[in-house]
């Protein structure tokens, strides 16, 4: 019954859609079906597989580095109280800025490239992943802490054993919300940089009133990133069985 | 009757924290003037030289017409989505079938990177200031519809039996256990919404790059001119800051109880 | 829908309480899927008289509790609350119930309101009679008090004054006390007999407490587990008022629980 409904409401998008493309609301408003001719085209010209190889590359050196950097930072926040106190002011600030209004600056500072748009992805995903860290570590039950010293661990085991296993599923949290961050970073910086990638056919399209593939750039650019987060969800849930 | 004894006070939020916040941006403000003195990067332009670039901003009145354009956006955009979005939510919560067709988009769209329909916007609109309330709209209408669907859900069903037995019907339920129940998950997401709201002014405005503070953010990178870029950044911060300050105030004023 | 008032309109205020009613349950019966709650549960509880429902996890006396309140609806047989078939929510009972219900974001003044406003009081009453119960209960000085700074205890003194803010003529009580500490209930107890022989409602108790059970009724009802049947009726012929006496030392009372917990020694 659900599934019905589900897929009903895809048939229902599809039909409001295709309607809207034959009323003459505004210039050139691409149908369903036009959206997908230009799809396949695309993926037949090389240009979206092209761009999506590209953007998924800036994609994984900006969100690899801030797990990579964040993870360890908030670990060390959780662990060193005062450290922790400090830090999370800096850290709330760039949460409350729109990380896009830094952009310019990183295109001044770093110019446009690869590493530019890596350097937004990091922004725009290091935050959440280093303050969900952060609270991983500040969550653990105290109790066990206290009966893992009653048992004399030192505290290498201690953080091994206890903080870590305890802070795990923050952690991942974190790391798949930074990974939804990590997109809507990477879809600024290509939007706002659009040298390449997928942002690049996008701004392209639009500027070349090509609205059928711009469309198709933007769904298949969404779907991408709605896929991405699936995965990760489900890599999520397998290694946290123990939480049911 | 017995006795009772003493109430129990309501649990505050707490005060310590605020030095410590204020003494961390001081030190930042500090080691930002210091590393800009020692000149490490032409990117990097001390505190004061940026406080100064403001200031003439701030007295030749672009900043004003920047931000006014910007925060006019933003209410044309963010209202629409609160009253809709809360709605949306009222009645997704509410009925079943309403739910199952919509929270599949709903929540995917919540978390989408939905700069990516910036470009759509114009398409439609065209390069107009229309697009930056549409994208305000856009980016923080989700957000508020699954916070208020979820406070609606989460109502304890014991209070619903209880007003039932009292003779409540299906429209006094609503108004006297599900609203009230929800309204803490409603204030978050519109806490969260205007926090949204304002990225999505930022994004709109530096896509169409015609009006507003996104505007300038562009230009003044495009022109190198990094004081002033940095005097923008510093203001859309406090903006921003501003916005999510407002909606904690308004959260804890219509939530007493907690 | 079941939620139509059935009775006619009682007037408000009142410096008398209305007099009781009498309940009979006939042949009720109650699936949930293919799992029989009750069947065939035959009980009549006379005006004024304290009934308590005791018995296994599992024996239904919870469903039965809220079909007689017009809540759940009976598979089969019914339900009379004085002379009438029950199919909804009733304005005669008021119910109290073990998690306390209570609004949070209300005051525990506007809380022993909210059964006098879904029952259409004007303002002004609701106010008045609120105010009085809430002396009733031992809450003076507490009505502007949210139930997150109540104790369990005190807040379920709110759903006591809640229910009888609205002059009920039969009280139903769900394991009122299960949620508070034993010292606490025990005055509670008291409380509720001292309440009770102030305005002398029908009351039915759900409670797997036998001491609870023996101490508060008139007659304790065994019911048997799965499906839900009414096994034994025992009478409590011990003397009232029984609050403030020492009425649990006594050897009749001893033999009273004993005799209880044999009969749910061998329902287990």
């Amino acid at each position: 019954m659900i599934l019905t409904l589900r897929l009903g409401s895809v048939v229902a998008f599809l039909l409001v859609w295709e309607w809207a493309a034959r009323v003459p609301v505004s210039f050139n408003f691409p149908s369903p079906l036009a959206t997908l001719l230009a799809l396949i085209a695309l993926v037949r010209s090389g240009a979206l597989p092209a761009a999506t190889v590209t953007s998924l590359g800036s994609l994984l050196l900006g969100f690899g580095a801030a797990v990579i950097v964040g993870v360890p930072l908030g670990l060390l926040m959780g662990t060193v109280p005062p450290l922790g106190r400090l830090t999370r002011v800096y850290l709330d600030l760039l949460i409350a800025l729109p990380t896009a209004a830094l952009v310019p600056l990183v295109i001044l500072s770093v110019g446009i490239n690869v590493v530019s748009s890596a350097v937004i992805v990091f922004a725009f995903s290091a935050p959440f992943v280093t303050m969900n860290a952060y609270g991983g570590v500040r969550e653990v039950r105290p109790r066990l802490v206290e009966m893992a010293r009653a048992f004399d661990a030192t505290w290498g085991q201690l953080f091994a054993r206890i903080v870590l296993p305890s802070a795990l599923p923050m952690i991942l949290a974190g790391i798949r919300y930074g990974l939804s961050r990590a997109f809507v970073g990477l879809v600024v910086a290509e939007l706002l940089l659009s040298p390449f990638g997928l942002g690049r056919l996008i701004m392209a399209s639009r500027s070349m009133f090509e609205h059928d593939r711009m469309f198709a750039t933007v769904l298949w650019t969404l779907l991408l990133a709605a896929a991405a987060l699936a995965l990760l969800g489900r890599l999520e849930t397998r290694w946290l069985r123990w939480r049911t | 009757m017995t006795a009772a004894a003493e109430p129990l006070p309501l649990a505050g939020r707490s005060r310590g924290g605020g030095l410590v916040d204020i003494a961390a941006i001081l030190l930042l403000a500090l080691v930002w003037e210091i590393v800009g003195r020692l000149d490490v990067s032409m990117f990097v332009p001390p505190l004061s030289s940026v406080a100064v670039a403001w200031w003439r901003l701030a007295a030749d009145g672009t900043l004003l017409r920047a931000a006014s354009s910007s925060l006019v956006s933003l209410v044309q955009g963010f209202v629409p989505a609160a009253v809709l979005g809360v709605a949306l939510g009222l009645a997704m919560g509410r009925f079943a079938a309403l739910r199952h067709v919509l929270d599949g988009w709903v929540n995917t769209l919540m978390s989408a990177p939905l700069s990516a329909l910036v470009p759509v916007l114009i398409a439609l609109f065209g390069i107009r200031d229309t697009v930056v309330a549409a994208a305000v709209f856009v980016f923080s209408f989700f957000v508020i519809v699954v916070n208020t669907m979820t406070g609606v859900r989460g109502t304890e069903r014991s209070l619903v039996e209880m007003a039932r037995s009292f003779g409540a019907g299906e429209v006094a339920q609503f108004r006297r256990v599900y609203l009230p129940s929800a309204l803490p998950a409603i204030m978050l997401g519109l806490r969260l919404g205007a926090v949204q709201a304002v990225k999505g002014m930022v994004v709109g405005e530096m896509l169409i790059s015609l009006v507003g503070l996104g505007e300038r953010l562009i230009y003044y990178g495009n022109t190198f001119l990094i004081t002033d870029l940095y005097a923008v950044i510093v203001t859309v911060l406090v903006i921003a800051l501003g916005v999510s300050q407002l909606a904690q105030s308004a959260d804890r004023a219509l939530v007493h109880w907690k | 829908m079941a939620d139509v008032m059935t009775a006619e309109l009682a007037p408000i205020d009142r410096g008398v309480p209305s007099p009781s009613v009498g309940i009979a349950v006939e042949s009720v019966s109650k699936a949930f899927g293919t799992v029989t709650a009750l069947a065939d549960v035959t009980v009549r509880v006379a005006a004024g008289e304290f009934v308590t429902l005791i018995g296994p996890s599992g024996c239904g006396k919870t469903t039965l509790l809220k079909i007689i309140a017009g809540l759940v609806l009976p598979d089969g047989g019914r339900v009379l609350v004085d002379g009438r078939p029950v199919t909804g929510p009733r304005r005669e009972c008021s119910l109290v119930f073990q998690d306390f219900a209570l609004l949070p974001w209300a005051t525990v003044q506007r809380n022993v309101e909210f059964g006098l406003l879904l029952r259409g009081a004007r303002a002004g009453e609701r106010a008045a009679i609120a105010r009085r119960y809430v002396t009733k209960v031992g809450l003076a000085g507490f009505e502007d008090a949210y139930p997150a700074q109540l104790s369990g205890g005190m807040q379920q003194r709110v759903g006591l004054a809640r229910a009888l803010a609205v002059d009920p003529r039969v009280l139903l009580m769900d394991e009122p006390f299960a949620s508070i500490d034993e010292q606490t209930r025990r005055l509670f107890q008291d409380d509720l007999l001292a309440l009770w022989s102030e305005e002398r409602k029908t009351v039915v108790f759900v409670t797997h407490s036998m001491e609870e059970a023996i101490y508060l009724s008139d007659r304790v009802v065994v019911l048997s587990p799965r499906p839900g049947r009414v096994h034994r009726v025992l009478d409590v012929p011990l003397p009232r008022p029984r609050e403030a006496t020492d009425v649990r030392a006594t050897v009749e009372f001893t033999r009273l629980v004993d005799n209880l917990w044999k009969i749910l020694r061998k329902l287990q």
